[in-house]
């Protein structure tokens, strides 16, 4: 494959969906710097990360800002007050001895032990560092872990404070297969709109279930997304974003990952509001 | 005169990335604060617009641009464009946190795009760019401009960091059509950012 077709998958390639003998190829050409190729494919990058620019428009919490700022202050701060570098300890055991005409018995024992101390000294190193590097992979992988119980445990919170709210209305939505469980939605015009089911089936990962508002006139309008959890358990809260006295009813739908700006798929579960 | 009228950052004389990151380079923090004025918003809205979580997404855009505090020296020594590698980043980040999510967290095959150098990315003719603000309309544009099923398998796989197959599977539509509907895009976003600079 020349330069001339290979220059149509550069963006495929930004994008880490080309596979197969076309990225195989294109990489080819980027290990021996192809002059074409690697500019081509830089551009590319570039291209497609403009792609960022279409995601819907969200304000960052206030206090992010703060927090970003603190935490860079501080690690500034301890950098300044931190110990002698590792690096510089591994140097100095490193430095060579002064060297000499002649040499005791005694001295050559002493050189070969030191230079088993430095070996071993630089190994143990080594092994702390990858020691340290994994130690510090596994910390984010806890944090992100955690981070996600969290939205988990406030979106708990969210629903309860639905479901106990003396102005929230509560619909059955009846699913149109009958072994399918049912599922509770809870809608509030302040807090929104929450929805709960046990006993989900499994669904593939490049699907989705749609909740959506369907109003007495007009198309219906996407609530959200929400797939059962690994215990078949589903939950979520979302924004009424329509009048409530226009809502005729509630309908969920099965849509591909991401959901679909209308409904692709038959009705799986409704409920009339009124 | 002319190169000053075309330069990204215009209005009130605002410094450029590259003198902010030379800043940073010295531990300003003030620099910092103005990047993420900068480009916190855009992050943030493409962090959440993948994670769907906002407490994960908080999360994610902390972690992003301390990365760029830390990694300002990089960036002074190769000098690339910011703003891509700052998206790229974050995208790869976001689609970390959903992989894992799903539970299928997967090896990545470049394992090494969330340190993506600096230089690896071209913004084309920096000192002709267009603001982001115009460039944003211009990829909205585009994308809506685009027939809904090429439109969504775009999205699927930069949004949701979908495979060639998993789309396939998950519109329904054979392997061959989303690579095409994925190239045509691509392409046309391509010769579209192209023209906005001209």
């Amino acid at each position: 494959m020349d330069c001339e077709q290979l220059d149509l998958l550069y963006e495929e390639y930004a994008l880490g969906i080309l596979e197969g003998e076309d990225r195989a190829e294109l990489e080819a050409h980027l290990a021996r710097g192809c002059a074409k190729c690697t500019p081509g494919v830089a551009k590319a990058r570039y291209v497609v990360s403009q792609l960022a620019l279409a995601a819907p428009e969200a304000e960052p919490p206030a206090a992010l800002r703060g927090k970003i700022l603190d935490a860079a202050r501080s690690s500034a701060s301890s950098a300044r007050s931190g110990t002698t570098p590792v690096r510089s300890t591994v140097t100095s055991i490193e430095k060579p001895q002064v060297k000499r005409p002649m040499f005791p018995a005694w001295a050559w024992a002493a050189a070969a032990a030191l230079a088993l101390m430095t070996g071993y000294s630089i190994r143990q190193m080594e092994l702390q560092t990858t020691q340290l590097a994994e130690l510090h992979r596994e910390m984010n992988l806890a944090t992100q872990q955690s981070k996600a119980l969290q939205d988990q445990l406030d979106q708990g919170r969210m629903v309860a404070s639905i479901m106990m709210s003396p102005d929230s209305m509560s619909l059955k939505l009846m699913p149109k297969d009958k072994n399918m469980p049912m599922v509770h939605a809870y809608l509030n015009p302040q807090m929104g709109v929450a929805i709960t089911a046990a006993e989900m089936p499994a669904m593939p990962p490049a699907r989705t279930l749609q909740l959506w508002f369907v109003p007495k006139a007009g198309k219906p309008v996407s609530a959200g997304i929400f797939r059962p959890d690994a215990q078949g358990q589903v939950t979520l809260v979302a924004p009424v974003n329509m009048p409530m006295d226009e809502i005729a009813a509630l309908a969920v739908t099965e849509e591909p990952a991401g959901g679909s700006p209308q409904p692709t798929s038959a009705i799986a579960w409704m409920a009339q509001k009124n | 005169m002319l190169l000053a009228v075309l330069q990204p950052w215009p209005e009130g004389n605002q410094p450029t990335d590259a003198a902010l990151m030379e800043r940073l380079l010295q531990r300003d923090a003030s620099a910092l604060e103005t990047l993420y004025d900068r480009y916190g918003r855009p992050v943030y809205s493409l962090v959440l617009r993948i994670s769907q979580q906002p407490a994960s997404a908080e999360e994610i855009v902390q972690d992003v641009f301390l990365q760029l505090w830390r990694s300002a020296e990089r960036f002074q020594i190769s000098r690339g464009p910011l703003e891509p590698w700052l998206f790229t980043m974050a995208r790869n980040r976001a689609l970390d946190f959903l992989r894992l999510k799903r539970e299928k967290q997967r090896r990545r095959e470049d394992s090494t795009d969330s340190d993506l150098p600096f230089s690896a990315v071209i913004r084309p003719d920096p000192e002709g760019d267009i603001d982001m603000s115009r460039r944003s309309e211009k990829v909205r544009a585009l994308m809506s401009s685009l027939p809904g099923p090429q439109r969504r398998a775009i999205e699927l796989a930069f949004f949701e960091g979908l495979s060639h197959s998993e789309i396939s599977a998950a519109m329904g539509e054979a392997l061959g059509t989303v690579k095409s509907w994925i190239r045509g895009g691509l392409l046309r976003l391509r010769e579209s950012l192209e023209e906005a600079r001209s």
